[in-house]
């Protein structure tokens, strides 16, 4: 894990606000097209090989980063490691009480776009579910207790599946929920078999995206639902063949410091699943709606109990909170997207 | 690992067409207990590919299960059914052990009752 650590990667340990900002602490040099979505090749055997150490050199970064740094995250943050939803424009200071119901409002908020909730026979249907990069596990537990649904859970970090497994023990969530060490890339299930296939904030370590989606459309049985929320890029307009320089600096540097393979834009999102026969495929742009979260986790690094943990917690957590000031940045610079993909797989 | 866990999970190392269900090698098996909720058991009932849950059972020393899925009526009258099935899916946990792909013998670790169902690069 170390040794993934470029020496230029100082600037960008990104402390995520959600869990995910633990998430990708590895660090994996993207091609330089800003707009790939893959980083295999085939330009030729030694790039395949090299390609596939480095894939491998990625899982293992992004499960020793989670290793360390999950702990801090749950004691300051809790059970869930994504983003909260607020309502744009909300300036108010919320105590951590409304930044934790935030991000249980992020669950429903996108359950309700997807249009799971809006139907109660389709709610009633979904029995199985698959929580694609589960961190601790916080919404395999929450949408396993409102579905009264089976949820698997997968991680690469076996220590975050350990201790999802002790929090479904602790709420007697047990019998629910299952978490396992498995690469998202290549899932351990048979084709079809899961109502909802949720993937909350994992998306960004997925070095090939176009396998990552074929993926979720394999396990996703006839008649359920995707639903990818995610960090992104802008979307490109016409004519254009990649981000600006400067723009694609600034997610380099990001890159680095959270371990992110590389960038995607939603409508990268949108044509691949497009690619297979889905119907109902959507997606917005929820940027405004998550602003609040990021200043609130600089906030919380910045406490005396944040900064003490922080150091307790080690160099992988210490540079991802060097790094929250650029995701600001790249928010604020219209670079950076926070969106939702949704769509569902015919009978 | 739980049984209902279990039932879902297979091997998917490139090429095999056969990698479900995974043997189970149990190394340590511990029971743990589960409020019976009936409803969740017939809930769950319809998708559970039977067979791997009696094999699956039996390799981790639980053999009360008929060889035959029974009809969706029993589940509405046989009590002490529903409570042999709620503790084969629940109750049973794999602690440490392996479970071995079918077709090409790949063993994956169980550590602290979790699967390690990483692939190698030479297998996807």
């Amino acid at each position: 894990m170390k040794a993934a650590l470029a020496p230029s990667s100082l600037t960008s340990l990104s402390y995520r606000t959600n869990s995910s900002s633990f998430r990708s602490s590895l660090l994996f040099r993207s091609p330089s097209s800003s707009a790939s979505m893959t980083t295999t090749t085939t330009r030729g055997n030694v790039a395949v090989a090299a390609a596939a150490t480095s894939t491998e050199a990625l899982r293992k970064g992004i499960a020793e980063f989670y290793n360390e740094t999950s702990g801090l995250w749950e004691e300051i943050w809790g059970d869930h490691m994504h983003h909260g939803f607020y309502d744009p424009d909300s300036s108010v200071q919320l105590s951590d009480s409304g930044h934790r119901e935030a991000q249980i409002r992020m669950i429903e908020e996108s359950l309700r776009f997807a249009g799971v909730t809006t139907d109660e026979e389709e709610e009633k249907n979904i029995k199985k579910i698959v929580d694609v990069g589960c961190g601790i596990g916080g919404s395999s537990r929450y949408l396993a207790s409102k579905f009264g649904a089976e949820s698997i859970g997968i991680t690469l970090s076996p220590v975050q599946a350990n201790r999802a497994n002790d929090l479904a023990a602790a709420q007697s969530l047990a019998h629910k929920v299952s978490f396992q060490v498995a690469d998202a890339l290549d899932q351990p299930f048979e084709d079809g078999k899961f109502d909802l296939v949720w993937s909350m904030e994992s998306g960004e370590h997925m070095p090939d995206k176009a396998k990552f989606v074929n993926e979720l459309v394999r396990v996703v049985a006839p008649g359920g639902r995707i639903i990818i929320v995610t960090w992104c890029h802008r979307n490109l307009s016409a004519g254009e063949k990649a981000l600006q320089p400067w723009e694609q600096n600034l997610l380099d540097k990001i890159c680095k410091t959270f371990y992110l393979p590389a960038w995607c834009s939603t409508d990268d999102y949108v044509h691949l699943l497009q690619s297979h026969s889905l119907q109902d495929i959507k997606c917005a742009d929820w940027s405004e709606n998550v602003a609040p979260f990021w200043p609130a986790v600089i906030r919380t690094a910045l406490t005396w109990k944040g900064l003490v943990s922080l150091l307790r917690s080690g160099m992988k957590s210490i540079k991802g909170a060097l790094t929250m000031p650029l995701m600001i940045e790249g928010y604020k610079k219209g670079v950076i997207k926070f969106g939702i993909i949704t769509c569902r797989k015919p009978l | 690992m739980r049984l209902i866990t279990h039932n879902m999970l297979s091997c998917n190392i490139k090429g095999v067409t056969n990698g479900f269900p995974l043997r189970i090698e149990a190394g340590n098996v511990i029971e743990k207990e589960v409020d019976f909720n009936p409803d969740f058991i017939r809930h769950m009932f319809a998708k559970l590919e039977w067979k791997a849950l009696v094999e699956g059972a039996r390799s981790m020393g639980y053999a009360e299960l008929p060889e035959d899925s029974p009809d969706a009526a029993v589940l509405e009258s046989d009590e002490s059914f529903l409570k042999k099935l709620h503790h084969a899916l629940l109750e049973l946990h794999l602690e440490e052990g392996a479970l071995v792909c079918p077709e090409t013998g790949r063993k994956f670790p169980v550590n602290k009752g979790i699967p390690n169902m990483l692939l190698h690069e030479d297998e996807v």
